[in-house]
């Protein structure tokens, strides 16, 4: 006996691709996958052959050593493991909170020293999200792309907050071979670059062309750059985190009122560029930011390689010294303009590149093809199939490139909002540039 | 309609809240079938069920979890070979020319230069838990971006970030175990991290616990042992035993 509501399945989906009337091995469209036993199996044996072959190499290459014994009388210069440096980056940062020393209603002396607060941000700070990440981020969207919020808050955490956490723990190395670059510097840096690169990474998937940017993006990223653009004047101007509490203006002093002028120079061509990169980046079209940025970025270089040569050759031979003192807030000035190229970049990708991606999330409900005015008038398409689905799988049914009105209908009923004539105007674009007229015959004159 | 009863409904609830992650179905009549079928099949991926074009090179990811664990397989020979010549003895000794050595610290020049091909093991060791390690984290970003942890996968993320800590603790206990001086200072910090807990009774069992010792003389160099090749393995093991059986379980989650 077959159900009713069997009946009207089989009627509706019936020789459609992807749409199975009976499921399980019985299905006459079965298509069992590939078998384990040898496909499988030999891609696996390769795979474990080759990591074996990587670590025979590695260990008869680089071997190992043991080191000199343990010794209690010797204090060694030590460095973990890549993989804990993290934990011990953020163990030194921690000396930057309050010790706070208290007794408990038990009478037990709670004491929240550096080395307390240290295992508060390794262990706590980062395991806690993750253990209630399932439970925090409840959306249903799997695609990276297409969930800007967690891509950005993941790229943020892992290749920034990890990475400049791990960086700091070889702060002594680093002040012992650089050491005009002040700590607070480098502790700043585990903290400003991770969010900057967040907010980056946000921008650029936001216009990546599946959505369009809120107006409230552009503030948030907006007040960002202004966020950091007024930390750099700060620290240029005021600067309280140097040892001997100095600012860099004082310092200046000690060394001459000639440096204040290239410094100045420097820092408003900087800021100048930044401002630009910004402007350009969240208000203008695509094509004119582009120019925009491409010529900002020319007259920039120039700009620099000339002051710094004329500086250094012609009027001040004292610039480098003064430079170095700069080099004490050096967080900003190399983050600010890393964040603007980077925001920059992902922000003005041609939106339609990653069009495919999106074509790819039809499931061929074929809502298109009942709306499509082509399809009615188009002889090879009245028993067409599927409009998007087809045109993804270069499969032109009837609506190739040059029948489709670009009406939108399509769009209008597509359940995932799948902008079909956009993709179809995009091509023809490309299609225009490589010298095909619009009707898909010469251009005029040929 | 009369109300169910409050033991009712949190029973359906939470029974409710499991059954909907892990249905019911017949699991050793599968596996009997599994085994049993001469063509035993991977089932098609979500792609290749509708026929969606593959993002074929984002499939090496889905690569990494494998090959953690085949660096845990050699990991686990290459640790019963050197179990063979290691001695987790710490306490500080002095040579005839009045160096500082100790027993552990012996047998790891013992593997080194007169085990044959003790090196060998020992830098298949050592570079398999590197790879290891690396292939964890980059297993767990391949999970966190494509939003594999979502339901009904929410235990196997926990699983996966409680076995991410085991990993780690591996990793440690393992570099302890050397008694040269980076495994001294590396002690030193740790046993200073757990002592930082407070209050002072607390930190101090803590680091009873995991050390061994309130100062590194070496006797945590036995304690480390015994993390690393007993009770870390046992966990481990059984963890990831069932981490990978969730996975054929509810199936592996790609972006589609």
């Amino acid at each position: 006996m077959t159900l009713p509501m069997q009946t009207m399945k089989e009627g509706v989906y019936e020789e459609r691709p992807g749409f199975p009337t009976q499921y399980g091995p019985d299905r006459t469209d079965y298509q069992p996958g590939v078998p384990f036993w040898p496909h499988e199996a030999y891609r696996d044996l390769v795979i474990v052959f080759v990591l074996m072959a990587i670590l025979l190499f590695l260990s008869a290459a680089y071997t190992p050593e043991v080191g000199p014994a343990a010794n209690p009388a010797i204090q060694p210069f030590i460095v973990p493991d890549w993989y804990l440096l993290f934990s011990w980056g953020l163990l030194k940062l921690a000396d930057v909170l309050p010790t706070i020393v208290f007794t408990d209603p038990l009478g037990n002396l709670i004491n929240m020293d550096a080395a307390f607060w240290g295992n508060m941000l390794t262990f706590p700070l980062v395991l806690v999200p993750l253990l209630l990440l399932p439970f925090i981020d409840r959306g249903r969207e799997t695609r990276p792309a297409k969930a800007p919020v967690r891509t950005a808050v993941g790229v943020g955490f892992y290749l920034g907050f990890l990475f400049f956490s791990s960086l700091y723990a070889t702060n002594d190395r680093i002040l012992q071979s650089w050491p005009f670059i002040a700590d607070d510097a480098l502790k700043w840096m585990v903290i400003i670059p991770p969010i900057l690169i967040t907010f980056a990474t946000y921008v650029g998937i936001r216009r990546l062309g599946f959505r369009d940017m809120y107006w409230w993006n552009v503030l948030l990223i907006g007040s960002a750059f202004a966020v950091v653009l007024l930390m750099s004047l700060w620290a240029f101007a005021l600067g309280p985190w140097a040892a001997d509490g100095m600012s860099p203006i004082d310092r200046l002093g000690t060394l001459g009122d000639q440096n204040a002028w290239p410094l100045t120079v420097f820092m408003v061509i900087v800021i100048l560029y930044s401002a630009v990169l910004f402007y350009a980046t969240a208000f203008l079209k695509e094509r004119k930011a582009k120019e925009v940025v491409l010529a900002a970025s020319v007259i920039t270089f120039f700009a620099v390689v000339i002051a710094a040569k004329g500086f250094a050759d012609w009027i001040f031979p004292a610039t480098f010294s003064a430079l170095k003192t700069i080099a004490l807030y050096s967080n900003y000035f190399i983050a600010l303009p890393l964040f603007a190229l980077v925001t920059f970049y992902l922000g003005t990708r041609t939106p339609y590149s990653t069009y495919e991606y999106l074509l790819n999330e039809c499931y061929q409900c074929g809502k298109c093809h009942t709306v499509c005015p082509v399809t009615k008038v188009e002889d090879d398409a009245l028993g067409g199939l599927n409009l998007v689905y087809n045109t993804f799988k270069k499969q032109h049914d009837g609506v190739p490139l040059w029948t489709c009105l670009a009406c939108d209908a399509c769009s209008a009923v597509c359940p995932l909002d799948i902008k079909y004539s956009d993709y179809i105007l995009e091509e023809r674009s490309k299609v225009g540039a490589q010298g095909a007229a619009a009707d898909g015959g010469r251009r005029y004159g040929e | 309609m009369p109300r169910e009863s409050l033991f009712g409904r949190l029973n359906r609830k939470v029974f409710g809240y499991l059954v909907s992650r892990f249905p019911p179905a017949p699991w050793s009549d599968l596996t009997r079938r599994t085994v049993e079928t001469v063509q035993r099949q991977v089932p098609r991926s979500h792609a290749e069920k509708y026929e969606l074009k593959t993002i074929w090179y984002w499939y090496p990811l889905y690569c990494l979890g494998g090959i953690a664990f085949v660096a845990f397989i050699i990991l686990t020979i290459t640790g019963i070979l050197l179990g063979f010549y290691y001695i987790p003895d710490g306490t500080i000794e002095f040579t005839r020319t009045g160096d500082v050595t100790s027993a552990a610290y012996e047998s790891m020049n013992f593997i080194m230069n007169d085990v044959p091909f003790g090196f060998m093991i020992r830098g298949l060791h050592h570079w398999g838990a590197h790879v290891m390690i690396a292939a964890v984290f980059l297993h767990m970003m391949r999970v966190y971006f494509t939003g594999a942890y979502k339901k009904p996968r929410e235990l196997n993320w926990i699983l996966g970030v409680i076995l991410l800590l085991v990993t780690l603790f591996f990793g440690y206990s393992g570099y302890l175990l050397p008694a040269n001086d980076l495994s001294r200072g590396a002690a030193t910090i740790g046993i200073n991290m757990a002592k930082a807990v407070p209050p002072l009774w607390l930190g101090e069992f803590q680091t009873l616990v995991f050390f061994g010792e309130l100062d590194p003389t070496g006797f945590y160099i036995l304690r480390m042992y015994w993390f690393h090749v007993f009770i870390l393995p046992l966990a481990g093991t059984l963890l990831m035993v069932l981490h990978m059986a969730l996975v054929w379980i509810q199936g592996v989650a790609e972006p589609h």
